[in-house]
């Protein structure tokens, strides 16, 4: 079958692999219909996330046909349209029991890789380097699916592919992101990044009853997709100073609220703040650039919630704890857990609540890949989200 | 309060030689570079005495200068624990086939102590001689939450606790193997297999 893989940093290509078989009792083989490249892929792609190998399958979003089924899978049959959660998650487990997936304790069998540099272990993600497992992921034309009786969803056949995919990662994240953020009446929220994660983060903090949501992005078609589609007030934070923009915005007390949607390659402007962290990370004194989550903290009203759903990897310096302890704030974070949101999330596409499909931008064949991660990477063509089918 | 020990009798012995040499070496012609290689050399032995590196501590290596199984002179010593979300006999049921033991490769398994549903202690033997010793506890996790299963495992320390330090870097430690069992020990409990990618296809062929 055809896959991409990862080489090297900025170095993927589609190859002409084996396909996948069934490993585990629990395992399903799905047919990829659709995939896509995440903002984290990009980090994967740009070198940041360690315990990469030459060859690795990437790709955590993605939904297909069942092709077949392990015997200890009763629930699925071949043919049946599923989209799959990208968090691993065995349905067992502490944490599972508690609704906590994406801190499974089982999927991951390079736990002690991750503890190394974690201290405990989350769980496995497809295509997500060996710390998280090293599952072979699902930009590719089939995908093996563990613990199949658990994660994946049965889509139903008035939505089309595009309108579901979103399941698998960055619409329960952006939900999980504004939930994370206790919204009350009359709450304004305040999100940095607008990408993906970030729009869909806008529209649910909407759902869930934001009276405003302010968006912080650089890149125009972003900004606009913020503003026309949802109607969020927007900083280009290339021209102002985000801190006193929100500031005036909120009335000299700051948002209810702040999502970071951004993670750990952050930007900044108008300070060295930018240039800092990237000479640290260069020289590997810190492993992740911080802006976003520092400008977070330090914008958020006293007593208010910091959500974080951009990907850390390790270390970062200069964390304003003081602004953090002395003004009572709540840090509110994690890789999504995913099942726990399909069924709800699911529902409300039905409805016709939400159509999270607006934020793709490209559609392309799995072959042009490396070129879509390119381009996905330099923000080419108003580039915001990328699919693929293979 | 004395720290517990991390360096094995060869290791001292070795810190002895190499401390001795350094301060000879220092005093056969003194200048200030030297006096830092003599400084070294007396830390070395500071260590030697102590019988520990600080370097070490951070690590979890242990060297237990007494081990209840006397065949064993000194012994390095691994602990490590685990919740599983299951009954404890079962769990107990599970661990009480030998192939079931965080036991280290290459040692045949001899069972020396077994309580139902609390203890089972064991022997591993290379030939006559005894390589490592182990055991494990079960108790209930509080609040209904399963079993706890703490894991004892000494072993013979064949290249010295420096060995050890690099084995536990490498992340091919008895440590990682006893932890690596326990764990695998849970996911069949739990959810009736081991998660794994082999096999599975990849780029490099």
């Amino acid at each position: 079958m055809r896959a991409l893989c990862w080489h090297d940093r900025h170095d993927v290509r589609v190859e002409t692999v084996p396909e996948p078989k069934l490993i585990n009792p629990r395992d399903a083989i799905v047919r990829v219909t659709l995939s896509a490249i995440c903002g984290s892929d990009l980090h994967l792609y740009g070198g940041f996330v360690p315990g990469m190998v030459k060859g690795d399958i990437l790709g955590h979003e993605f939904m297909g046909e069942v092709v077949e089924v392990g015997a200890a899978v009763k629930n699925l049959r071949a043919g049946e349209r599923v989209v799959v959660p990208f968090p691993i998650a065995c349905g067992n487990c502490f944490f599972c029991a508690k609704g906590l997936f994406s801190l499974c304790e089982n999927s991951n069998p390079n736990a002690w890789m991750a503890e190394k540099l974690w201290g405990y272990s989350p769980c496995g993600i497809y295509g997500y380097s060996h710390l998280l497992g090293g599952y072979a992921g699902g930009q590719a034309e089939y995908v093996r699916v563990p613990y199949a009786d658990v994660g994946p969803l049965k889509v139903p056949e008035e939505l089309r592919d595009e309108q579901a995919l979103f399941l698998s990662d960055i619409l329960p994240t952006g939900y999980m992101a504004a939930e994370n953020c206790a919204i009350e009446r009359g709450d304004t929220i305040a999100v940095w990044g607008c990408g993906p994660v970030g729009l869909l983060a806008i529209a649910s903090a909407l759902l869930l009853g934001a009276e405003r949501v302010i968006a912080i992005d650089r890149f125009a078609e972003r900004l606009r997709l913020a503003a026309l589609k949802l109607g969020a007030e927007t900083i280009d934070y290339s021209e102002a100073n985000v801190l006193e923009a929100l500031k005036e915005l909120t009335g000299g007390r700051g948002p209810d609220a702040c999502i970071d949607a951004v993670g750990m390659e952050a930007h900044a402007y108008h300070n060295i703040a930018h240039a800092y962290d990237r000479v640290k990370q260069a020289m590997m004194l810190e492993t992740d650039r911080p802006t976003a989550l520092r400008e977070a903290i330090m914008a958020c009203r006293s007593g208010g919630t910091v959500s974080v759903a951009g990907v850390y990897g390790g270390w970062i310096d200069k964390f304003p704890a003081g602004a953090l302890m002395n003004r009572s704030l709540t840090i509110r974070t994690g890789q999504t857990h995913v099942h726990r949101y399909l069924r709800p999330l699911l529902e409300r596409i039905t409805k016709g609540e939400i159509d999270p499909s607006f934020v793709i931008t490209h559609r392309m064949p799995l072959d042009q890949a490396p070129a879509a991660y390119r381009m996905f990477r330099d923000k080419q063509d108003e580039c915001i989200k990328v699919v693929l089918m293979p | 309060m004395p720290r517990s020990p991390n360096l094995t009798r060869a290791d001292r012995i070795g810190y002895v030689v190499g401390g001795i040499a350094l301060i000879v070496w220092a005093l056969r012609r003194p200048s200030w570079s030297r006096a830092l290689a003599a400084s070294v050399g007396s830390w070395f032995l500071y260590q030697a005495y102590t019988g520990s590196n600080p370097m070490l501590k951070p690590l979890g290596i242990r060297v237990n200068r007494e081990p209840a199984q006397p065949q064993l002179a000194e012994t390095i010593v691994v602990e490590e624990a685990i919740t599983i979300s299951r009954p404890r006999a079962e769990v107990y049921a599970y661990f009480a086939r030998p192939e079931h033991l965080p036991a280290l490769a290459d040692a045949e398994v001899d069972i020396a102590r077994n309580v139902a549903d609390q203890e089972l202690a064991w022997r591993g033997l290379r030939g006559e001689k005894l390589a490592h010793f182990g055991s494990l506890s079960f108790r209930d996790a509080p609040g209904g939450r399963g079993t706890i299963v703490a894991a004892h495992l000494e072993y013979a320390p064949s290249g010295g606790s420096l060995g050890a330090a690099l084995a536990r870097v490498m992340g091919r430690s008895p440590q990682r193997l006893v932890a690596d069992a326990l764990r695998h020990a849970r996911a069949i409990l739990e959810t009736g297999e081991a998660p794994s990618t082999s096999g599975q296809p990849s780029g490099l062929r």
